[in-house]
């Protein structure tokens, strides 16, 4: 995705996605094998706010570490599928409401092991 | 007859994430290809720019887990950089025949990746979104 659609408030700890007429598929039995689809587009705006709890998680068997905060997570979303006439608006953004979420910063891989040594 | 209120909750709101497609800002196509392309010139072949999947999730047929902590949130091998990932999300909406619905489940998750991964036998530059 371009850069752009993705920014930071000036501390960093609040991040802001917003796309635009995202292609998607509308998959109602999914994950049923032959769960049928149909071609949907969306646009949403997904807003992360960091608390103050810090959060590690490594496990330098599998080669990953992610360092951040505990954070707060808020959806909004407009959702068509033209093909049957059908569209969902959701409520507004403060109005969502998420189980977890996390924002800091990962390196995993060749880059874990750079870091390590 | 598709159950609308099933769509909310499993559907629509689950693509990008398991294929690494990304969304695209406007009306660009997501299905630019990332596979290695055939030299028909003899030049040097060392890859595409496809991320590598998380091994451990790719043998058994995924591309991500549902975020909790103690685990890999990454979906992406050989990366590093800004990473944020949520799941549970839920709310209300309305369809276009002005019926309110609810939407999300436990497993309804987004997430963005900003950073370096390394593919094709060099380090590349980019934005994800899982949706």
């Amino acid at each position: 995705m371009p850069s752009d659609g993705l920014t930071f408030s000036p501390d960093g700890k609040t991040a802001t996605l917003q796309m635009v007429n995202v292609p998607i598929i509308d998959q109602p039995r999914w994950p049923a094998m032959d769960a049928e689809t149909t071609p949907a587009r969306m646009d949403f705006k997904l807003v992360f706010k960091a608390t103050a709890e810090p959060v590690t998680y490594e496990d330098p068997a599998r080669h990953y570490r992610f360092e951040g905060f505990k954070a707060s997570a808020r959806l909004e979303a407009m959702l068509r599928v033209e093909s049957i006439d059908f569209t969902f608006k959701t409520d507004p953004l403060e109005t969502s409401s998420s189980d977890f979420a996390v924002m800091g910063f990962e390196t995993n891989g060749q880059y874990y092991d750079a870091a390590k040594s | 007859m598709i159950n609308r209120r099933r769509l909310l909750q499993l559907g629509a709101f689950s693509l990008a994430g398991p294929s690494l497609t990304v969304g695209l800002l406007g009306a660009r196509s997501a299905s630019q290809s990332c596979s290695p392309v055939i030299p028909n010139d003899h030049s040097p072949s060392n890859g595409g720019s496809c991320p590598y999947p998380i091994p451990w999730l790719d043998k058994n047929g995924n591309h991500n887990q549902s975020p909790m902590p103690n685990v890999e949130l990454s979906n992406i091998y050989h990366f590093k950089g800004k990473l944020a990932r949520g799941n549970g999300f839920h709310g209300m909406g309305t369809d276009n025949k002005g019926n309110r619905l609810a939407w999300g489940t436990p497993t309804t998750d987004y997430s963005y990746m900003a950073g370096e991964y390394w593919a094709g036998r060099q380090s590349r530059q980019r934005t994800f979104a899982h949706t």
